[in-house]
């Protein structure tokens, strides 16, 4: 039995955090690429 | 480098030795000695892992990789997010039910010996050169940069690493790394303060922000697909994926810093951390580089910033030659210092029309001083044949020496010792594990007591930190091998992510068809590697396709594995 993490709750919910901090990360450092073309 | 430099540079130093020292005393059980008891909170483990991977070259190249390429190396790191997350659902639990030391003991439950000892090998092979490097390289370029003899420097950090190592094992690592991080960190912001601070006047950190844009070092994002090319959207993402996948999951090196989590829960959060801040904090690494490029605008850089090639070239028959090159590298700057100032006062007064005017000269002027620089560059390669032609990775340690004040010199060199010697030790603490529970404890002495395995151990950690030391003192022989040598984990990563993967999620396959496919996988990717223009990044990717297909394959003319005990 593994426990569940100390924030957001599930395990599932983690992971989505973390990839979707990923997007949020690529999304902003395309706009920032792009400001300058 | 002054007094107070030095001051700084040897205090903390020995601060982290007798702090490692310190923290791992009285190790009397193997478990102790190699996995801390497996009694270490989330953020011991994810600032020990991030350590393990930040190596003094980290530090050292990746701003002079912003400053001549901008900053899109950070794409590299865009798989390695998805990879944790794999990680933490897959490894993690496997790993902490089984109780492994290693990864690779785990393998032997799975396709048994002969398999456990040739990744055990391949990984004693790859990590081994791979830690000499790690030690080499920020010895090299610290030399070199202050004239420093290139064998104490690398003695030095070599035998700092091994008394807190080898004496307190994997608790004095991943300890000692928690601060040494830090430290390097803290390090590089100061680094970037200074570089804005010591703009003229009149010029933001905005208005350094806009210039490195204007200039193209502000280019962290490129959709274009490109084989050929290492660091695109794609390459990063999928290339970085593989990469991260068998770095963290099949090496031991970083496999061990996760082991000693007191749960799976902390080891998994030490990795989502990772996963969490690598890209942020690799993006800070390649923005400090940038901002030294825009400091570089407004104070005149050397024509090439390696001072031993440079020197060279000034007292052979080109001297005529490269002094031409340094005049006009000299009218360019002057040139440039001036279009950068009437673009920021443009930028300020809003005046669009001459902004993008002077965005184009600067442009223009950017691409003509490349142009003195590939001339000097040839000219140094045509003064010295074994010369790098690239001076990147002495572009920040030139800014460092030449711009900081007093105090904070030895404090940037302190943290990139520190990153030196954090990731040298965690290859030493892996090696050795490697060595005595795959090897030694395996094949040669199995029913010891823990005590003299403890001393093994130690002397495992003691024999390997030597084999590096003495590898890395004779590494500037070794010429162009040194290339080889930095891209030797590509080289094999392909193949073990392959094994771990069939291990993991196709339970049918047994040894000998995961064996065979294991041998196929590391030939393709030598032929591959010798044959076609491929980017090294990809030779992951072929690696691991061709693991995973031939053991399938293969296995369909054998008959079906046992399903092993410990397997689920």
């Amino acid at each position: 039995m593994i426990d569940p993490p100390p924030i957001l709750k599930t395990w599932p919910r983690l992971y989505g955090a973390v990839l979707l901090a990923l997007v949020v990360e690529t999304v902003l450092f395309y706009l920032l690429t792009r400001s300058f073309h | 480098m002054r007094p107070a430099d030095w001051a700084v540079l040897v205090a903390t130093l020995a601060a982290i030795v007798i702090y490692g020292v310190w923290k791992g005393r009285r190790q009397k059980r193997l478990a102790q000695y190699l996995l801390a008891d497996r009694q270490l909170q989330w953020y011991t483990v994810a600032l020990s892992v991030m350590a393990t991977q930040a190596s003094a070259i980290t530090f050292l190249s990746t701003p002079g990789q912003a400053y001549t390429d901008g900053m899109r190396f950070v794409q590299f790191y865009l798989g390695l997010p998805i990879a944790m997350v794999i990680l933490a659902i897959t490894a993690v639990p496997i790993y902490h039910r089984l109780k492994v030391f290693t990864a690779y003991e785990y393998l032997e439950t799975r396709f048994g010996l002969p398999t456990r000892a040739l990744l055990a090998g391949i990984f004693l092979l790859q990590r081994g050169l791979g830690t000499a490097m790690t030690l080499y390289a920020p010895a090299l370029i610290v030399s070199l940069v202050l004239g420093w003899n290139i064998h104490i420097t690398t003695l030095v950090i070599g035998v700092l690493v091994i008394i807190y190592t080898s004496s307190g094992g994997t608790k004095a690592v991943s300890w000692t790394q928690t601060h040494q991080l830090l430290i390097a960190l803290g390090g590089m912001a100061v680094a970037m303060v200074v570089a804005v601070r010591s703009l003229p006047e009149g010029v933001g950190f905005t208005d350094a922000v806009r210039v490195a844009g204007h200039m193209n070092r502000m280019n962290v994002i490129d959709f274009k697909f490109d084989f050929s090319t290492p660091f695109n959207f794609w390459s990063g993402l999928f290339g970085g994926l593989f990469v991260a996948l068998a770095y963290f999951g099949t090496d031991q090196s970083q496999v061990q810093r996760y082991l000693t989590g007191e749960t799976v829960t902390q080891s998994r959060l030490g990795l989502l951390f990772n996963g969490l801040v690598k890209v942020p904090m690799q993006f800070f690494i390649l923005f400090v580089g940038a901002m030294v490029f825009v400091f570089y605008q407004f104070v005149a850089p050397p024509l090439f910033f390696n001072p031993v090639q440079s020197k060279s070239v000034r007292a052979g028959a080109l001297a005529g030659e490269y002094r031409q090159l340094e005049t006009t590298h000299e009218a360019t700057f002057a040139a440039k210092r001036a279009a950068a100032s009437q673009l920021v006062a443009a930028m300020e007064s809003g005046d669009g029309a001459a902004a993008a005017q002077k965005k184009r000269e600067l442009q223009e002027l950017q691409q003509r001083d490349a142009e003195t620089r590939k001339a000097a560059s040839a000219l140094i390669r045509k003064n010295d044949p074994r010369a790098d032609k690239t001076d990147t990775d002495y572009v920040f340690l030139t800014f460092i020496m030449q711009n900081l004040p007093t105090g904070l010199v030895g404090l940037l060199l302190a943290a990139i010792f520190c990153a030196a010697m954090s990731a040298t030790a965690s290859g030493l603490n892996a090696l050795a594990s490697t060595s005595v529970i795959d090897v030694w404890k395996r094949l040669i002495q199995r029913d010891l007591d823990d005590h003299t395995y403890v001393r093994i151990s130690k002397g495992m950690t003691i024999f390997w930190g030597v084999f590096c030391i003495v590898f890395a003192l004779f590494a500037n022989r070794l010429g162009s091998l040194i290339v080889v040598v930095n891209q030797v984990g590509s080289l094999f990563y392909g193949t073990m992510l392959a094994t771990f993967l069939i291990a993991f999620y196709f339970k049918h396959v047994g040894g000998k068809a995961m064996f065979t496919a294991a041998l196929i996988s590391q030939a393709t990717v030598f032929v591959c590697a010798a044959t076609l223009n491929v980017a090294w990044l990809w030779w992951n990717v072929i690696g691991c396709t061709v693991g995973v297909a031939a053991a399938l394959l293969l296995q369909t003319f054998l008959p079906p594995a046992r399903t092993p005990v410990h397997a689920e």
